[in-house]
């Protein structure tokens, strides 16, 4: 049995965790929930947002708060240009699946071709602050990818609850006809939305840089964890899908120090398993 | 004329549904079309409400050519549809159920007068105003999907099988209803099973069998024809 500090240290250090997980769900969740299209390159795109954070701090020393300004906007437009493609193509949620697939083979390859294949880390000095609370570190970019999980998640939510335009994209999604026929124009607010989970990733990317090390092929390892987050957030839905974050990261990270870190990777498909049969009436 | 369908034809691909129908509807008035399961009703109040595109013919609004205006801005233009089965959304609630009603622009800047009209006359969906709408009785997402197409302030509103899947006792309500939102100086086209009660409240009606417009005329006319008679009425 862990001492309770090692145990209250991975607590928070899966919370934290589970901040980026809800911040790199969010995207997929949107766009799944209220497009119905299932972006399997929303994690390719994260990464390459990584990536572009990480070269434009260690080339061209660019503060990563600045890249994140830059990236977010250039991303809207790769979103709204991948969702002229997707309508030209007739994609529809299951072969959205293939085709997103077959981007993020694309991006991985680039990404491997420009900064091959090796692991890259992004020393910045913010990676190595910590507060001190009590016996427990805090990661301070760790807490900062949590607290912007966390805004943006809310922003989202109030958004999709409060305006017409959000309002429009639940109606839209769930009857797109009679959506339309009271005056909604559906593929217009579509490319709005595609942008947006675009650039989400790429705020989700800035994080992952300056968090985890980055090599192509991290962005298989995502893949699974995030899903069920988005899942058992329940798709398009912002809050959950943070909550969903939080939770599954704490699970892993206690799961880690209780038993062995070879258990993590069973942990968050477990947790879904458990909660599909369950079905608690707060989900 | 408000609404004017010259020699519609609409298909589903190589299937058509309608052949050849030309109705109107003036400022105001209620026109009901009767007609047999799978007549091609509900395809022609789909194509009216801009949900079908038609192949041949021309819709008219107010003079404006119909065919000339995307499907999203058919509402604007004044028309506003009660779906055959409610088609709520379910997972929102009943007020933004109503407000999806006036999302365009004119009807948004009259929304808070035309809610209080909607609660008016539906007091029971100010009580449930916070629920899902998915979650109220037939009657009640009825005047969900009757208010909803009210808050667009529509000039022609479309009614497709209102009647259907509710209780008797509430069926009357219903017509009640639809007369009441004539009386406010909306124009109504109504598509009905049944036909007893569609033509008590029609001032016009039109019968469509297989796809075609087979007759037409004020409803003490037509109920006065035999085939009328037999087909729908049995008698």
């Amino acid at each position: 049995m862990p001492s309770m500090t090692l145990l209250g240290q991975s607590l928070v250090s899966g919370v934290l965790l589970g901040g980026l997980y809800g911040l790199v769900a969010l995207g997929l969740s949107l766009s799944w929930g209220l497009l119905r299209l299932v972006n399997l390159a929303h994690f390719a795109l994260a990464f390459l947002g990584a990536y572009l954070v990480y070269h434009l701090g260690t080339v061209w020393h660019v503060p990563p708060w600045w890249a994140v300004l830059l990236i977010a906007p250039l991303f809207f437009v790769f979103g709204v240009l991948q969702h002229a493609v997707f309508l030209y193509f007739r994609v529809t949620e299951l072969t959205s699946l293939l085709a997103t697939f077959g981007i993020s083979v694309i991006i991985e390859s680039a990404l491997q071709w420009i900064w091959t294949a090796d692991f890259r880390r992004f020393e910045t000095h913010y990676a190595s602050t910590s507060l001190k609370v009590g016996p427990i570190y805090v990661p301070v970019i760790e807490l900062l990818a949590c607290i912007a999980a966390a805004a943006l998640a809310w922003v989202t939510w109030a958004w999709l609850r409060w305006t017409y335009v959000g309002k429009a994209l639940r109606a839209a999604a769930e009857d797109p006809e009679i959506a339309v026929a009271f005056g909604i124009n559906r593929r217009g607010l579509a490319f709005v939305l595609s942008g947006v989970c675009a650039a989400y990733a790429g705020v989700a990317g800035a994080f992952i840089a300056l968090i985890s090390t980055l090599a192509p092929s991290q962005i298989w390892t995502w893949l699974g964890v995030v899903f069920a987050v988005v899942i058992i957030g329940r798709l398009g839905n912002p809050l959950g899908a943070l909550a969903a974050g939080v939770l599954i990261g704490a699970a892993e990270s206690v799961a880690m120090a209780t038993f062995s870190p070879a258990w993590a990777p069973v942990v968050s498909f477990s947790v879904l398993i458990v909660l599909l049969l369950w079905q608690p009436d707060w989900l | 004329m408000l609404l004017e369908a010259r020699n519609l034809r609409i298909a589903y691909g190589d299937a058509t549904a309608v052949w050849d129908a030309s109705l109107e509807v003036a400022e105001g008035e209620i026109v009901s079309v009767i007609g047999p399961n799978g007549a091609g009703k509900t395809t022609l109040i789909s194509a009216i409400a801009g949900l079908l595109r038609w192949n041949g013919g021309t819709l008219r609004l107010g003079g404006v050519d119909l065919a000339r205006v995307p499907a999203h801005r058919v509402c604007a233009h004044g028309i506003a549809l009660v779906p055959e089965g409610r088609r709520l959304f379910t997972r929102m609630s009943v007020e933004e159920n109503l407000e999806i009603g006036c999302y365009v622009p004119a009807a948004r800047a009259a929304r808070d007068a035309t809610l209080e009209r909607v609660y008016g006359l539906f007091p029971i969906l100010r009580q449930k105003r916070e629920q899902m709408a998915g979650l109220l009785s037939g009657g009640q997402q009825q005047m969900v999907a009757i208010g909803r197409a009210l808050m667009a302030r529509p000039r022609l509103m479309l009614f497709d099988e209102p009647s259907l899947g509710l209780a008797p006792a509430i069926v009357d309500d219903m017509f009640d209803i639809v007369r009441r939102v004539r009386e406010e100086g909306v124009a109504v086209l109504l598509v009905e099973q049944n036909v007893l009660k569609a033509m008590e409240i029609a001032d016009r009606a039109y019968v469509l069998e297989q796809g075609r417009i087979v007759s037409s005329g004020v409803p003490s006319d037509l109920l006065q024809q035999s085939h009328i008679r037999e087909a729908y009425l049995g008698v």
